[in-house]
């Protein structure tokens, strides 16, 4: 795991667009080697970048393209998956006096050859796609991790702080507790005997910063049957003291501003 | 105002419809691997799936039918000659090449060496656009949540994606100030995100 605070989203936006200066993007690609969370977070910018390229309005190709790159593709060998067995074969001495009576076994042997070739590069095939599986789910396994360890430091942290949010003005019936530990920008928030929702509505968990900047979202819920729902490590900035926590209703999508009343809070 | 920041939950759920991306995937992975066995077939019908959203964004970005092709050949040849490269783990294909197109075009324009860590990296499956029904679905959205962006969110993502500029290059082109430009360009992709999501 990383030992540096995480990469901005500025930051891992502008190296998914190739604009970072050579030596900012030596550092971020240094980081992003050693963070899984990064790494999946780079993940949510390119398809930022994406959806942008998707937006641009599609012009139809020049006339001829597609025959000129089918033409470029029947003259471009590909990477060859069995290509050692043509050089086995022509590295076989068979002598002149040999061929003449036992030249038979010259073509056993390289028939033999080929095959051996052959298998041994359909082998080289599979095992490069079992090591590339292999690494998206060693990639997969470290962000399991490192979001483990996130989880793991935000409740055992002597540093965390551990709030107890109830309904604004009413008796403390609906009860949220939230663990946050600012310097890992982690949240745990669970919420008991919550009032139950219209279908388009949604409750939105709002993290209220100490230094008077605007409430930041921190997730969205709705209580289950018996009224009670989580919200677990929601994206957010580190290193962010909090003020207080809110919980505002808002219509199904979310918001990014809280809609008043605050009905829970603390 | 209090828009710092993308809400987790909307994010988390941004895939429109995780049926229709699985089977996205399976039909590029299905050609990709139909390619690596040499059919030229698949490689021709790789490329009327994506061959004109790849030229589209080399061409706003490069300004130069010519160019544009000359890009969009070099990237599709690139996927002909090593396919194994995107047959595991690599996520959206049709979101992969738009993002690769962009930045071999900005590679051009700034007579720069092509960088190829961030091309490496997988892209979620939520931006697979292998049938041309629910590509246009999505494309349309997309279209009309930038459409929707207020100008001067829009300049700045425009300048930041079609023509390769950072966030301090836009505060300095356009004399706004860097924060700015930085909260102008998170909250259209936070605009953009969300149309995914309607």
């Amino acid at each position: 795991m990383s030992k540096t605070p995480h990469i901005s989203q500025e930051d891992l936006a502008l190296y998914a667009m190739q604009a970072l200066t050579p030596e900012e993007n030596r550092d971020t690609q240094a980081h992003l080697d050693d963070c899984a969370y990064c790494r999946a977070a780079l993940s949510e910018s390119l398809v930022d970048i994406a959806l942008i390229g998707m937006s641009t309005d599609q012009k139809a190709l020049p006339e001829g393209a597609r025959q000129r790159l089918m033409a470029r593709i029947a003259n471009t060998p590909q990477v060859a998956v069995a290509a050692p067995a043509p050089k086995t074969v022509t590295s076989i001495p068979v002598r002149e006096e040999r061929r003449s009576r036992f030249g038979w076994l010259g073509w056993v042997a390289a028939a033999a050859t080929l095959a051996i070739a052959a298998y041994l590069g359909y082998s080289n095939v599979q095992l490069e796609r079992q090591v590339s599986e292999n690494r998206g789910q060693i990639a997969q396994l470290a962000a399991q991790a490192d979001r483990g360890e996130q989880l793991k430091d935000a409740l055992t942290s002597p540093d965390a702080k551990r709030v107890t949010l109830t309904e604004s003005k009413q008796p403390a019936h609906p009860v949220g507790h939230a663990t946050y530990l600012p310097k890992r920008g982690a949240l745990i928030f669970v919420a008991n005997n919550l009032r139950p929702l219209a279908e388009d509505k949604t409750y939105e968990l709002w993290l209220i910063p100490a230094d008077g900047k605007a409430p930041i979202p921190a997730g969205l819920f709705r209580p289950d049957a018996s009224g009670s729902a989580s919200v677990i490590l929601p994206t957010l900035p580190v290193g962010v003291e909090a003020k207080t926590f809110g919980v505002t209703i808002e219509d199904a999508q979310g918001s990014t501003t809280p809609t008043l009343p605050i009905v829970m809070s603390g | 105002m209090p828009q710092d920041y993308p809400n987790p939950n909307l994010e988390a759920s941004r895939s429109p419809d995780r049926t229709t991306v699985n089977r996205s995937e399976a039909d590029d992975m299905g050609l990709l691997t139909r390619i690596q066995s040499g059919d030229q077939e698949a490689m021709s019908a790789l490329f009327d799936r994506y061959g004109t959203m790849v030229y589209s964004v080399a061409l706003r970005v490069l300004k130069d039918t010519g160019e544009a092709e000359d890009v969009m050949q070099e990237i599709f040849v690139q996927v002909w000659k090593n396919p194994s490269a995107f047959v595991s783990g690599r996520g959206s294909l049709g979101g992969w090449l738009v993002v690769v197109a962009r930045n071999r075009s900005i590679d051009m324009i700034r007579r720069r060496h092509p960088s190829e860590p961030v091309e490496s990296f997988t892209l979620p499956s939520s931006t697979d656009l292998a049938h041309e029904a629910e590509r246009n679905l999505l494309l349309k959205k997309i279209r009309g949540a930038m459409l929707s962006l207020p100008d001067e969110q829009k300049q700045s993502v425009e300048l930041a994606f079609f023509e390769g500029l950072s966030h301090s290059e836009i505060a300095e082109k356009t004399g706004d100030p860097l924060g700015t430009v930085k909260t102008r360009i998170r909250l259209a992709l936070i605009t953009i995100r969300k149309a995914l999501d309607v």
